[in-house]
C-alpha cells in the first residue's frame, strides 16, 4: 500500500507539486498518467527517499522509505534511466544490490533470466542499448522479489515484446495480490495494464479514480487525458 | 564557420567553463601580487636575480585554466555526471550535426585557440596593473615579444590538453597530468635532473617563450632547470611540434574509432 | 538510524567494497599509480646517484616520490564516490540502501579497506627500489626509521584518499573536484612555503608530510609523526563529517 498524503514541493521558487493525495492499494496495478515536467517522477523520487519534500508525506506500509527495514525486498523500484555505472558489467550491477541487501548470488542469476538479459550480463552496461538498460532496472527492481513495485516509464524504448511481457508481468504481480505503481505518458498501453489512474498535471492531481470512472463518456483514456490535462492547463495558465 | 560557432557556443554552455575562466583570469594576477611582495625588497635592493620573472610567474600558473579549457572541451562530449542522464554521450549528436569529423575537430580546435588567447590576453591585462601598483617604479617592463610568447604558450598548452583529453576520451588522466606539469613540482624538473632530454618536453620547451631570460647572465650554465636551454622561437618552435605531432595521432585514432565506443 | 545489526555493517560493507573492486577505473588507477610510483623511484635514484653518492640518505629518496604518488590516490578517492553519480547510480544505491550517513561512512570504509594495502604496497615498492639500487652508496640507515616511515607514508596516503573521496562527494562531479584538490596539492601549497610559512605546518598535506618525513638534523619537524597523524585525520573527519551532512541533506 502507498499513501501519498498533501505532498509539496518546491525547487527554487519554482513549486513543482502542489499538494498531492493519492493510494496505490494491493493488488491493483495503478497509472501515474501526466505530460512531461508535470511532477510524476517528482513524487516518485520522493516516495522513494531520493528527494525530500517540502510538506507532506509519502508512506509504504505506513512508513517513509527510509525508514524500511528491508528496502529491497519491500519495494522494488525502477526509475528512468539505467541506474548503473556505464563501466560496471550488468552482472556485477545486480550482484552489489544483491549484496547490500543480503540476497544469495543465486538470485541474480534468476532475474537476469526472468527480464532476458543472460546473455548480456556480462556486457559493459555502456554498451546496452536503451531497452536493455530497461530491462537491467527492471532485473534490479525485481531482485528482492517485493510485494511493492514502482516503475517510471517501464516501457520505454522496449520492443513490442518487451512492452507485451511487462504488461502480462504486472498484470500477474498484481493478481497474487501485489502493488503496483507506475508512471507513463504512453496511454494506449497504459488503458491495456492498469486498473487505477492517478492523472497528474502541473504539480496537481486532476483526475483519481478506477480506469472505467476515468474514462466515463470518453471514447478512450486518451481522448478521457486530453480532455482533463489541456482544461486543467486552462485553468491555471 | 558554423561549425565553430557551433563550438564556442557549447563551450560556453560548460558550467565547468566558469571555473576555467575565474583561474585563468585571476590566479595569474594573485600569483603575481604575492611574488611581487615577496620579492619586493630584494627589487628595491636591487639584488633580486629573477626581476624580469616577476608577474611572468603569474601567467606560468594561470595556464592551468586553459588546461581545464581544452579538456573540458572534449571530456563533456564523452562523459556526462548527471543523475538524469542514461547514458547519453553528447558526441555522437555532435558528430551527426557536421560534415565530418575533421571539420569538428577543426572548429573545436579553432574554439579553444580563441577562448585561450582572448584568456590570456585578459590575463596579462590584470597582471600589468596588479605588479605596478605593488612596485611602483621598480615594476618590470613587459616586452611585447615575450607577451606573444605567453599567449603562444596558454594556446599550445589549451591544445595538448585537448589532444590527450580525445585520446583518453576521459578529463582524468590529462588534467592530473597537465596540471601537476604546470606546477612547480612538475614532472619535466625531475626529468631534467637525469636527461637533457627533458628540456625538449612541452611545457619546459614552452617556458622558454617568456621565462628564464636572465639566469644566463646571472650564472654559468649548471644544468638546473631554470637556465636557458633555447631561445624563445626555438621553445615555440618544439612546443609546437608537440602539439601537431599529438593531434595528428588523436585526429587519426578518433578517425578510426567508432562515435560512442 | 535504525539499523545496527551486525549483519546489515558487513552487507553493505562488502556490497561496498563489490562496487569499488568491479569498477575498471578503480583497479587502473592502483595499478597505473604503482608503475608510476616505480618509474620516479628509478628517476630519483639515479638523480640522487648522480648527485654526490651518500649525501642524501636512501630513505629521503625512496620517499620522495610521495609528492607525485599522492596524485594517484587523490584520484582514486574521487572516482569512488564521483562513480556513483555516473549514469544514475546514486538512485539504485539509495533505494537499496536508504540510510544515507551510513551508506557513506560505508563507502569510506570500503575505501580504507582498499586503499591501505595499495598505499604500503605502493610506499614500500618505492623504498625497496632504493634500497636494493643504492645498497653500496647509501649511508647508516635503520630499520626502524624505515619501517617508521612506511607506516606514516600509508597512513598519510589513506587519509589523503579518504580527504578526496569526502570532496568528491561534496562536489559530486570528477572534473571539479579533481581541479579543486590538485591545484591545491600541487600549485596552491608549494606557493604558500613563501607566504604562509607558518600556518602552512597546519595544513593537510603540510602536516601529512610530517608523518613519514624522518626527522634529520638541519631541518626541524614542527610536528611530530603522531602530532602529524592527530591533524590530517582532524581534517579528513571534517571533510567527511561535511560530506555526510550534505549527502544527508541534498536532493539525490
Amino acid at each position: 500500500m502507498l499513501t501519498i498524503n498533501n505532498l509539496v514541493k518546491h525547487r527554487g521558487n519554482q513549486e513543482i507539486l502542489s499538494g498531492i493525495s493519492f493510494k496505490a492499494r494491493p493488488g491493483r496495478v495503478t497509472g501515474f498518467l501526466g505530460p512531461n515536467g508535470a511532477g510524476k517522477s517528482s513524487t516518485l523520487r520522493i516516495l522513494l527517499g531520493l528527494d525530500r519534500a517540502t510538506s507532506g508525506s509519502a508512506l509504504i506500509n505506513g512508513k517513509p522509505f527510509t525508514e524500511l527495514h528491508n528496502p529491497l525486498t519491500t519495494v522494488g523500484a525502477a526509475l528512468d534511466g539505467f541506474g548503473a555505472h556505464r563501466m560496471r558489467t550488468g552482472r556485477a550491477h545486480l550482484r552489489w544490490i544483491a549484496r547490500a541487501a543480503g540476497l544469495p548470488q543465486s538470485r541474480v542469476e534468476e532475474v537476469l533470466e526472468i527480464v532476458g538479459l543472460t546473455n548480456a550480463a556480462g556486457k559493459r552496461v555502456g554498451s546496452y542499448s536503451l531497452g536493455m538498460g530497461k530491462r537491467l532496472g527492471m532485473a534490479a527492481a525485481l531482485l528482492g522479489d517485493p510485494e511493492i513495485l514502482v516503475l517510471d516509464e517501464p516501457v520505454n524504448g522496449l520492443d513490442p515484446q518487451g512492452i507485451r511481457w511487462i504488461r502480462t508481468f504486472l498484470r500477474e504481480r498484481a493478481a497474487s495480490g501485489n502493488t503496483v505503481l507506475l508512471s507513463s505518458h504512453l496511454m494506449g498501453e497504459l488503458a491495456e495494464t492498469v486498473d487505477d489512474v492517478v492523472i497528474i498535471n502541473h504539480g496537481k492531481i486532476v483526475a483519481d479514480g478506477t480506469l472505467e470512472e476515468i474514462i466515463g463518456n470518453h471514447s478512450t483514456l486518451e481522448e478521457a487525458f486530453f480532455d482533463l490535462t489541456s482544461e486543467h492547463a486552462g485553468d491555471v495558465v | 564557420m558554423r561549425a565553430f560557432n557551433a563550438e564556442l557556443s557549447k563551450l560556453f554552455s560548460l558550467p565547468g567553463i566558469w571555473l576555467a575562466f575565474l583561474i585563468g583570469v585571476f590566479a595569474p594576477a594573485v600569483v603575481a601580487a604575492l611574488d611581487s611582495l615577496a620579492q619586493k625588497e630584494e627589487i628595491i635592493a636591487g639584488v633580486s636575480t629573477r626581476l624580469s620573472e616577476v608577474g611572468y610567474i603569474g601567467l606560468g600558473f594561470g595556464v592551468q585554466g586553459v588546461i581545464i579549457l581544452g579538456v573540458l572541451a572534449v571530456s563533456s562530449e564523452y562523459l556526462t555526471e548527471s543523475s538524469e542522464s542514461g547514458g547519453g554521450q553528447q558526441i555522437t549528436t555532435s558528430l551527426t550535426v557536421v560534415k565530418s569529423r575533421f571539420h569538428f575537430l577543426l572548429a573545436k580546435a579553432g574554439a579553444v585557440t580563441v577562448i585561450s588567447i582572448l584568456l590570456c590576453i585578459v590575463a596579462m591585462m590584470t597582471i600589468v596593473p596588479t605588479t605596478h601598483l605593488i612596485l611602483g617604479e621598480y615594476a618590470p617592463a613587459f616586452e611585447w615579444t615575450r607577451l606573444i610568447g605567453a599567449v603562444c604558450y596558454w594556446t599550445f598548452t589549451a591544445l595538448l590538453a585537448l589532444g590527450m583529453t580525445l585520446l583518453t576520451k576521459n578529463g582524468i588522466i590529462p588534467l592530473a597530468v597537465l596540471m601537476i606539469n604546470s606546477s612547480v613540482v612538475s614532472f619535466s624538473v625531475l626529468l631534467s635532473k637525469i636527461t637533457k632530454l627533458a628540456f625538449y618536453l612541452p611545457d619546459r620547451a614552452g617556458l622558454e617563450m617568456f621565462m628564464f631570460t636572465s639566469d644566463k647572465f646571472h650564472t654559468p650554465s649548471t644544468g638546473s632547470f631554470f637556465d636557458r636551454f633555447h631561445t624563445p622561437f626555438t621553445g615555440g618552435l618544439v612546443m609546437f611540434a608537440w602539439v601537431v605531432v599529438i593531434f595528428i595521432v588523436a585526429a587519426i585514432v578518433f578517425h578510426r574509432r567508432d562515435a560512442a565506443s | 538510524m535504525r539499523v545496527s545489526s551486525c549483519r546489515k555493517i558487513t552487507q553493505i560493507l562488502r556490497a561496498e567494497l563489490d562496487k569499488l573492486v568491479t569498477l575498471p577505473w578503480i583497479c587502473l588507477t592502483i595499478m597505473g599509480t604503482f608503475i608510476l610510483n616505480l618509474f620516479l623511484a628509478a628517476t630519483f635514484t639515479s638523480a640522487g646517484l648522480q648527485a654526490a653518492a651518500g649525501t642524501q640518505s636512501m630513505l629521503n629518496i625512496g620517499l620522495a616520490s610521495m609528492r607525485y604518488l599522492q596524485a594517484g590516490f587523490i584520484i582514486l578517492g574521487i572516482l569512488a564516490t564521483c562513480s556513483e553519480y555516473t549514469g544514475g547510480q546514486i538512485r539504485t544505491t539509495l533505494t537499496t540502501i536508504p540510510w544515507r550517513g551510513f551508506q557513506l561512512s560505508m563507502k569510506y570504509l570500503a575505501l580504507a579497506v582498499i586503499t591501505l594495502p595499495a598505499a604500503f604496497i605502493i610506499a614500500a615498492s618505492g623504498i625497496l627500489y632504493t634500497f636494493i639500487m643504492m645498497r653500496d652508496t647509501a649511508v647508516g640507515f635503520e630499520i626502524d626509521t624505515i619501517i617508521e616511515a612506511l607506516v606514516g607514508a600509508t597512513g598519510y596516503l589513506t587519509l589523503t584518499t579518504l580527504l578526496s573521496a569526502a570532496m568528491g562527494a561534496l562536489f559530486r562531479r570528477t572534473t571539479p573536484a579533481l581541479v579543486v584538490l590538485l591545484g591545491y596539492y600541487f600549485v596552491v601549497s608549494p606557493l604558500t612555503i613563501d607566504f604562509l610559512p607558518k600556518f602552512r605546518s597546519y595544513f593537510p598535506d603540510t602536516a601529512g608530510s610530517y608523518m613519514y618525513i624522518p626527522p634529520s638534523a638541519d631541518e626541524i619537524n614542527v610536528l611530530t609523526p603522531i602530532q602529524a597523524t592527530g591533524v590530517l585525520m582532524l581534517w579528513t573527519l571534517i571533510f567527511i563529517t561535511a560530506a555526510i551532512v550534505f549527502y544527508r541533506r541534498r536532493d539525490a
